[in-house]
């Protein structure tokens, strides 16, 4: 913060008026509470200051919260410019000048109406107050000037990452962890607290102190700064919740705010001199979990999925060399054999005597006939191709008879048929798709039915409107996406496009029920169509049934990744949710056992950079608690 | 928005798999038939508007998977049926001895004023006949239904199927509004009534 500072060239970037000092440094006492003129402001070196200069208007403290049409005389200004400015604005020494470089976060409140700069220590800065309208404007141009981040912890905060000195800021968040609790500051901040305000704002900064000590040394560093600002910005929410209340004002309760969706394009996909840079001299690959997340990112080129897929459908374990894969082949092609032999060699009466073989032996018939018959593979009459795909399904239904054989899974196996052009490798590939997605086929359909209901879960999570939208018009079954996920899009996608996706969801990457962020991907992308075309029960469905053919996989699956983030990194993140993504539960104690894979820090520290595959090494997989990895890789993304 | 039909039904078909309710759909809403048909997973609709005495009648009909594993998804969507075809093969006689649990289904999910009639689809493969012609006609007088014999590849008697049934439920439809309303010469029925929330098929039919 500065005074006085003489400069030959200023360039206002943005000027908004009717700004209200709110609160700063003992220099400026007599200035809080004035009416002033708030500007982003470039001197000719380059440096870059938020400049606040009173104007004559004052308002008298007692009426801070009232509407604030008294005041209103002040004419409406918010202007971005890039002009000097006329000499005249040279005179800048009543101003209150706060260098970029001084502000280490900065809080939005009160509907965006307040906004507090805080320098990284234990008093804020400054506040202000916005009298028309609200910090939206000077925000933006605010983010376009500094990379900000948002607060894991507090949707409201935005933190200016050090970008000049990362060193510097390592060192300093050291220090932070070091000093958390001990430092006097703190303690007297948290014994005003005590005193000045009976509970809310003093629980929510000891349950972030709770939280701090209960999960051991490596997660202080990421939460110190976020402590801090619970700490410092008690007072201001105490202050602007209760004026809110003294003004008998209802304080509307948010949807909870996401994060700002990423944008994830997709990587290249694995091609055959990365795999074979991963096997060993014996064929063994050891870092599967780097393999699963380049293929996560980019999927596989096409001449190289009949072998990956093998390994990615559990038929082949990752960790065999290729001599124990030759025996496992040989192996499992005797077991394909005599199991088709089990249901080639009944005769009609035992057929007849055994109905419900002979049931699934119809329904296969059935579907076999009527299974991707416009595709070049499997078309024209007495294809053979057709009959590879019933003796398939055939030999599934005696390898599990309890499962059996129900309509969409020849849906299923087609794909891996073509691809595979063998027999038994397409059964065992099938065997593997099969046991991801068995509880999608149950008899009762309660997988089915729980996978909806979880969809329903997520969706009200991310999109509360669209979850309510459906449930008011009689669709909050989410049964207009049973065919999404039954066959995982089979029916929606081309033939390539599926592989491509089904490829990318076997991985397992970035977490648990992707799936279903995909599908939320989807609907969020045609809520505006829905909901302001009116759309009821029927038209729902109708819609979503119609967007076959319509979904650009690449497309989706940027979406829904961004999403899994905005979720991840939610503050209001539930339990419910958590446990849906298999996100670590934050109150359990086992959150500290808690082991991730390395999707987490690979996938950011990728992102932030280059959308490439990122590099196989050891460090890249290094197994580390999940929440540490994920902001270690978000700073990352900023260094 | 203005209407272009004075009545919507909505219509059902449900029957065993591979029965042809999805080609029987087809041929009535394209009047096409396409050898390369994939088996229906979960749920979906086709409309068609005809004419009826005057009256444009626009045909909302639920195309269903027939697997009885996916029952418990489907059986959601009878609700509000006014019409329901139920389909069997006649070249399968498991598909046939299968319709009293269709009518089982029926009883238990749908309305009980719902207008039902049998058909036996298939009927140009009358050298894999399995069901004759005449237990199929004996079948809907058990039931007091209509039956009709069709055939969607050869395009027979599709349309008379689903214009018999769509005359049914108007004729039916008619009736109890006469008797609960009685005439004094002016229409009962306008579609320019004001939107409200129908409580069960009889109201949504005068006002979709």
């Amino acid at each position: 913060m500065s005074e006085t500072s003489e400069s030959d060239e200023v360039r206002e970037l943005f000027v908004q008026d009717g700004v209200l000092l709110f609160s700063a440094a003992a220099s400026f006492i007599n200035f809080v509470k004035s009416v002033g003129t708030l500007m982003i402001t470039e001197y000719s070196d380059g440096t870059k200051f938020i400049e606040w200069k009173p104007i004559d208007v004052t308002v008298d403290s007692d009426i801070q919260d009232q509407e604030w049409a008294v005041v209103n005389t002040v004419e409406k200004r918010i202007r971005t410019l890039s002009g000097t400015v006329p000499p005249e604005h040279k005179n800048r020494s009543k101003y209150l000048r706060i260098s970029f470089e001084d502000i280490k976060s900065f809080r939005i409140s009160d509907k965006s109406r307040r906004l507090t700069l805080n320098d990284g220590k234990s008093e804020p800065i400054c506040t202000y107050l916005f009298q028309h309208g609200n910090c939206d404007h000077l925000v933006g141009c605010l983010k376009t000037l500094v990379k900000t981040v948002a607060s894991r912890r507090d949707k409201h905060l935005f933190i200016i990452p050090d970008i000049k000195d990362p060193e510097h800021e390592k060192i300093d968040r050291s220090f932070a962890e070091l000093n958390v609790c001990t430092d006097s500051a703190y303690a007297w901040k948290l014994w005003n607290n005590f005193q000045e305000r009976p509970v809310v704002a003093t629980f929510e900064a000891f349950a972030k102190i709770t939280d701090l000590v209960y999960r051991g040394p490596e997660h202080r560093e990421i939460d110190a700064d976020d402590v801090k600002e619970i700490l410092n910005r008690s007072i201001t929410e105490y202050e602007s919740t209760t004026t809110t209340h003294s003004q008998g004002d209802y304080e509307v309760i948010d949807v909870p705010d996401l994060p700002k969706r990423r944008d994830f394009p997709r990587g290249k996909p694995l091609n055959l001199e990365q795999w074979l840079g991963v096997q060993d001299n014996e064929g063994r690959i050891e870092d599967s979990e780097c393999i699963k997340l380049m293929i996560f990112q980019g999927g596989i080129v096409p001449s190289l999925r009949e072998e990956v897929w093998k390994y990615l459908l559990d038929y082949y374990p990752w960790n065999c060399t290729k001599i124990e894969r030759q025996k496992l082949v040989s192996q499992k092609n005797d077991e394909y054999f005599s199991m088709k032999l089990q249901w080639k060699t009944m005769t009609k009466t035992q057929e007849d005597n055994f109905t419900d073989y002979k049931e699934r032996k119809t329904q296969i018939e059935k579907d076999v006939s009527r299974t991707d018959r416009t595709i070049d593979f499997y078309a024209g009459d007495n294809n053979p191709n057709l009959q590879i795909l019933n003796d398939i399904l055939m030999t599934y239904v005696m390898y599990n008879f309890d499962l059996g054989y129900v309509q969409g899974m020849s849906d299923l196996l087609s794909p891996i048929l073509h691809l595979m052009q063998s027999e038994v490798d397409a059964f065992w590939c099938f065997v593997g798709f099969m046991n991801k997605l068995s509880s999608n086929f149950d008899a009762d359909q309660v997988g089915m039915k729980e996978q909806l209901s979880n969809l329903h879960t997520i969706l009200a999570f991310i999109d509360p409107d669209l979850a309510a939208y459906f449930d008011s018009h009689d669709s909050g079954n989410m049964f207009f996406c049973f065919r999404w996920l039954l066959v995982w899009f089979k029916r929606e996608l081309s033939e390539e496009d599926c592989m491509s996706f089904w490829e990318v969801l076997w991985t397992g990457f970035p977490c648990d029920n992707f799936h279903l962020l995909i599908c939320c991907a989807i609907l969020t992308e045609e809520k505006r169509k829905l909901m302001d075309n009116n759309f009821g029960f029927t038209e729902i469905l109708k819609h979503i049934n119609e967007l076959c053919g319509q979904l650009n996989v690449e497309k989706i699956l940027n979406d829904a990744q961004g999403i899994f983030y905005q979720i991840k990194e939610s503050e209001q993140l539930t339990d419910v949710v958590r446990l849906l993504l298999g996100l670590p539960i934050l109150s359990n104690n086992s959150f500290d056992n808690h082991e991730t894979s390395p999707f987490e820090e690979s996938i950011d520290a990728s992102n932030g950079s280059s959308s490439s595959p990122p590099k196989c090494s050891v460090d890249n997989v290094r197994i580390s608690p999940d929440e540490v990895t994920f902001e270690k890789s978000l700073s990352s993304n900023f260094l | 928005m203005a209407k272009t039909y004075d009545y919507l039904f909505k219509l059902l078909l449900i029957g065993d798999s591979g029965v042809g309710k999805t080609c029987v759909l087809f041929r009535f809403s394209e009047d096409a038939y396409n050898t390369t048909f994939i088996s229906t997973i979960g749920i979906d609709f086709k409309i068609r508007t005809i004419e009826l005495d005057g009256k444009k009648i626009k045909l909302q009909i639920w195309d269903t998977a027939g697997q009885e594993r996916f029952r418990t998804i489907t059986t959601a969507y009878y609700r509000g049926a006014m019409g329901i075809m139920l389909v069997y093969d006649i070249t399968n006689e498991k598909s046939f001895e299968n319709i009293k649990n269709w009518i089982r289904n029926i009883e238990e999910n749908a309305s009980a004023d719902v207008e039902k009639m049998l058909l036996g689809n298939k009927c140009e493969l009358e050298e894999k006949r399995q069901v004759s012609k005449e237990r199929g006609e004996q079948l809907a007088v058990e039931y007091g239904i209509k039956f009709i014999e069709t055939s969607a590849k050869a395009s027979i008697r599709v349309e008379d199927a689903f214009y018999t049934l769509a005359r049914d439920i108007k004729a039916k439809m008619e009736k109890k509004l006469e008797a609960s309303n009685p005439p004094k010469g002016g229409h009962q029925l306008r579609s320019s009534e004001p939107p409200r929330r129908p409580t069960n098929w009889l109201s949504r039919c005068t006002l979709l």
